[in-house]
């Protein structure tokens, strides 16, 4: 069957205990691979400060995940994933060629370098 | 507007390169916050094409990243403790 290569990020509830997050994450990507799916890479960002309340809690938890699974499976995966109460947002996003291979080069540490947008002050010159 | 010097968006005007062209995007990630927080201003809202000169391509990928980071909340819908 053909898989895609997909990206997920979740926010965990933050208050549970250690081994409970672990179980939480455990039982995330069993349901990925439980569903045809190999995870390819798995990131916990840990508990970060939320940018606004969710579900009357101010930090969350972060999971960031990679994985290659078959597009119905993502269906199964999501229903999961939406009645459990402590996964208090998940977005999962399929990869196309272009973002594979921008995958690619932060995986070897190449991303682009942005160039910083000048400061308003310096840009009075054309007068 | 370019040949007004009291005109109100004067100060804002940035030059009109893509920065995301020079730089060589291929993809705007949702998680590189602090380039992302570059393009909205203090409210939280997506700058324009005209003042921040971005090409259109790289426009549509920003608002797509913009949208994507808002919904995890790495960085705010609105940001409300302005003043």
């Amino acid at each position: 069957m053909k898989k895609d290569f997909f990206e997920m990020t979740t926010i965990l509830n933050p208050v549970l205990e250690e081994d409970k997050t672990k179980d939480l994450v455990q039982f995330i990507s069993d349901l990925i691979t439980n569903n045809d799916g190999e995870i390819v890479e798995l990131d916990e960002w840990g508990a970060k400060q939320l940018a606004y309340i969710i579900d009357k809690k101010s930090t969350g938890y972060y999971v960031n995940l990679y994985f290659n699974a078959p597009g119905i499976a993502i269906e199964k995966i999501e229903k999961n994933m939406r009645i459990h109460d402590d996964i208090m947002r998940y977005l999962t996003i399929k990869y196309d060629a272009k973002m594979k291979r921008y995958y690619e080069l932060r995986k070897n540490g190449e991303l682009p370098v942005f160039i910083e947008p000048d400061d308003e002050e310096d840009q009075d010159d054309d007068n | 507007m370019i040949n007004n010097p009291s005109h109100p968006k004067k100060g804002h005007l940035k030059s009109k390169a893509c920065k995301f062209t020079q730089a060589g995007f291929e993809y705007i990630d949702y998680k590189q916050t602090e380039i992302l927080e570059k393009y909205v201003n203090d409210q939280g809202k997506i700058l324009p094409r005209r003042v921040t000169g971005t090409s259109a391509k790289h426009q549509r990928q920003l608002a797509t990243a913009v949208k994507r980071a808002r919904f995890l909340a790495l960085i705010p819908y609105v940001n409300e403790n302005m003043r």
